[in-house]
């Protein structure tokens, strides 16, 4: 019997593809990573791991780091339980629902740069209409005193709010204190309906009589339906969305690019937007190389974390 | 153990009447089946028993109190569902403690992280995990209790669903359809054993089917359900022998009741195209009649010294011990089936003409409305 090599004509356009788009380029930047390449010289040196030893040398790389990881830190987290709060209280809904899941996955349909801008304008220190509603605020007495504590008992002018009547509205993306926060904010905000939607396509593979199970054994408060069944019903679910939101996070760039270009002193100073800096802006493409097999690596990471738990934990049969 | 009580009942999603003015009593330790064809309402009676499903008119009493406000959690029934509804994350030992956990363990004992550090939780917990290794014992599934419910077989599935439902001495148990999805085999066996854990629990048990034989082999009384009603209500046998209306009849006996035209006069003789079936009608009128002889109660004789009817055998279905044979009488008209010993027919083959006697004392007879004329 003589062996047909017919299934190599069949297999090797999406194998040529596959090596020429994804790994290809992965190699090309992990070789690079190990030169002194600059876009336009007509040749570089070998110079061993100095790129991915000045990440750890130069502080604004450190910087770098701390921006990504504080913004994953607070967008995932947030946005994650946003959306699985808002996609609960959805699916209890008897009508309108529609209404808010329209509402909520705006963000995510619109296009990032363009959003960006809107909310240059919204975030604007002495146009933009948070300010003017916090300046207008302080003239208000019962938000005046909401807002700075004086309910509580605590001096209005020492507390946050009440500093800011006396001095002038902050500066929410060009001051170091605000602007990973601003950043953070719009993040949140573009993410949540991503994830109420994942979380309200997980709620509906819930069986209902696990809910009537849990109700006859005595569970009688949501509370303890949603720990006894809806929380650990959606493990895969839980999994998906929190690497999905992780691996988007990290990758966040649009908002920097538009708003801040990692400023005010590097406090937004995202690993994307250096990989963009350092490889696009100043043609610096060995160093370039490194930052992106840096975060292919977190990347990675994160997928592999995924693969365990799923395989693990959350496969219930 | 309680008495249930249900009150003209009745329920409409939108404009559909699921269930229309029902009223049940369900005495102590009693085990009732409420069997009917799928669709008829059963599992949404059984759902507003339990306080899951809001009656739109009527009351649930449990012991003579009203408990149309308390919730299905305080009502103290447990309940087997027809997909058993085990937590798929949990082992199955933890799934038999939900309902001890929940009810035995306060709040804050119960919240996670903060719940550890109670100082009377772990000897609750001993108690608990002590009560879980009796009903398992009780149910031999001791070997079974670390696993996931994914990793059990249908049957084993089902008991730790039964088990998690007696772990806490509930006043009744409802069970909707618990067997359906289990194997032939198993579903009798299975049978067998809910019997007998009802024996020994002496507790309430209503029990929905739309299978008749669990409902005639299992219950101390039955009730028959047709579009939300309960047609009749009444100890096995007597629903099989005594069906008040043709809907029961047909419904209640596998193969099904032969069903002839026949007519009828006013001293009681009964005809069936021309052959006289029985003269002992009780509640005789003249007319028209529904005439209901059971498959066991015909059997093909070979003399003419009684009344017979001709038949010709279209179908032999033997089923090893007892032999289901299909015949058109009447030219053709109409079809019956015999059910016969094998023995007995070991000659017959279908195209063979025969004649077919019957149990006098066995027909029942219908009205035009379908009520039975016949009551033994
Ligand atoms: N939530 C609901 N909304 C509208 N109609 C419903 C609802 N639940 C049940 N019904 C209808 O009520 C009728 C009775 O349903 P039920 O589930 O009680 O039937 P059942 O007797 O248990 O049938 P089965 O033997 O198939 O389980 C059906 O016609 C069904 O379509
Ligand atoms: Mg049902």
């Amino acid at each position: 019997m003589t062996k047909s090599r017919s299934h190599i004509w069949f297999v090797s356009p999406a194998v040529l593809l596959m090596v020429v788009i994804l790994i290809l380029p992965v190699f090309v930047a992990g070789t690079f990573s190990f030169t002194d390449y600059n876009l336009g010289s007509q040749d570089f040196r070998w110079i061993g791991w100095k790129n991915y030893e000045s990440l750890g040398k130069f502080s604004s790389y450190k910087k770098m780091f701390t921006a990504s990881l504080t913004y994953v830190v607070i967008v995932v987290p947030v946005s994650v339980l946003l959306g699985l709060g808002s996609a609960m209280l959805i699916s209890s809904l008897s009508f309108g629902g529609e209404f808010y899941k329209t509402v909520f996955f705006l963000p995510v349909m619109a296009t990032l740069l363009a959003m960006a801008y809107a909310w240059e304008f919204t975030l604007d220190p002495v146009i933009g209409v948070i300010n003017k509603f916090l300046d207008d605020g302080c003239s208000v007495g019962w938000f005046y005193k909401f807002f700075t504590g004086s309910w509580l008992g605590i001096n209005p002018t020492e507390s946050w709010y009440g500093g800011l009547c006396n001095d002038r509205m902050p500066n929410w993306l060009g001051n170091k204190k605000y602007a990973l926060g601003s950043i953070s904010f719009i993040g949140i905000w573009q993410a949540f309906g991503f994830n109420m939607v994942l979380y309200l396509a997980g709620l509906t593979s819930v069986p209902r009589e696990l809910y009537a199970s849990a109700e006859m054994d005595g569970a009688n408060s949501t509370w303890e339906k949603f720990k006894l069944v809806t929380w650990p019903m959606l493990g895969p679910t839980h999994v998906f969305v929190v690497t999905i939101t992780s691996i988007r996070s990290f990758q966040v760039f649009d908002t920097v690019e538009a708003l801040t270009r990692g400023g005010p002193s590097k406090s937004t100073y995202m690993m994307v937007y250096a990989m963009f800096e350092k490889g696009v802006k100043q043609n610096l493409i060995g160093m370039g190389s490194a930052l992106t097999i840096v975060f292919l690596g977190f990347v990675l990471i994160l997928t592999l974390t995924q693969v365990y738990f799923i395989n693990r934990k959350v496969h219930y049969s | 153990m309680a008495e249930i009580g249900l009150r003209s009942i009745s329920k409409s999603f939108g404009s559909t009447e699921v269930i229309k003015s029902l009223d049940l009593s369900v005495s102590n330790g009693e085990f009732i089946t409420i069997v009917g064809p799928s669709g008829c309402g059963k599992s949404t009676l059984l759902r507003i028993i339990a306080g899951l499903e809001n009656q739109s008119t009527g009351d649930v009493e449990i012991d003579g109190n009203v408990v149309n406000k308390t919730r299905a959690s305080e009502r103290d029934l447990a309940m087997v569902f027809q997909s058993y509804a085990l937590y798929p994350h949990l082992t199955v030992q933890q799934n038999l403690m939900v309902p001890l956990k929940l009810r035995r363990l306060s709040f804050l004992e119960r919240f996670p992280i903060i719940g550890w550090f109670m100082p009377n939780r772990s000897s609750k917990l001993d108690e608990i995990v002590s009560k879980v290794q009796a009903a398992s014992e009780t149910l031999q599934i001791t070997h079974l209790l670390d696993r996931k419910p994914g990793q059990l077989s249908g049957g084993q599935q089902q008991r730790v669903a039964v088990g998690r439902a007696m772990v806490r001495e509930p006043v009744a148990f409802l069970m909707d359809e618990p067997l359906s999805n289990l194997d032939a085999g198993l579903r009798v066996h299975m049978r067998a054993e809910i019997s007998e854990l009802h024996r020994d629990l002496k507790t309430t048990f209503i029990y929905v089917t739309h299978d008749q034989a669990e409902a005639l082999t299992m219950s101390d009384r039955m009730a028959v359900m047709m579009d939300g009603e309960i047609l009749q209500l009444d100890t096995p046998h007597e629903i099989y022998n005594n069906p008040s209306t043709i809907r029961v009849a047909e419904f209640v006996g596998s193969p099904k009741i032969n069903i002839l035209k026949g007519e009828c006069d006013e001293k009681g003789n009964l005809n069936c195209f021309g052959t006289k079936i029985t003269d002992s009608i009780k509640l005789a009128q003249k007319g028209n009649v529904s005439v209901g002889i059971r498959p066991e109660h015909m059997q093909l004789v070979s003399s003419k010294d009684k009344n017979v009817i001709k038949g010709k055998i279209v179908y032999r279905e033997n089923l090893g011990s007892d032999i289901f044979l299909h015949l058109t009488v009447n030219e053709g008209e109409q079809k019956i089936i015999v059910r016969s010993e094998p023995s007995n027919v070991i000659n017959t083959a279908v195209g063979d003409q025969v004649m077919i006697g019957w149990d006098e004392q066995k027909v029942m007879a219908f009205d035009v409305d379908g009520e039975n004329i016949t009551m033994q």
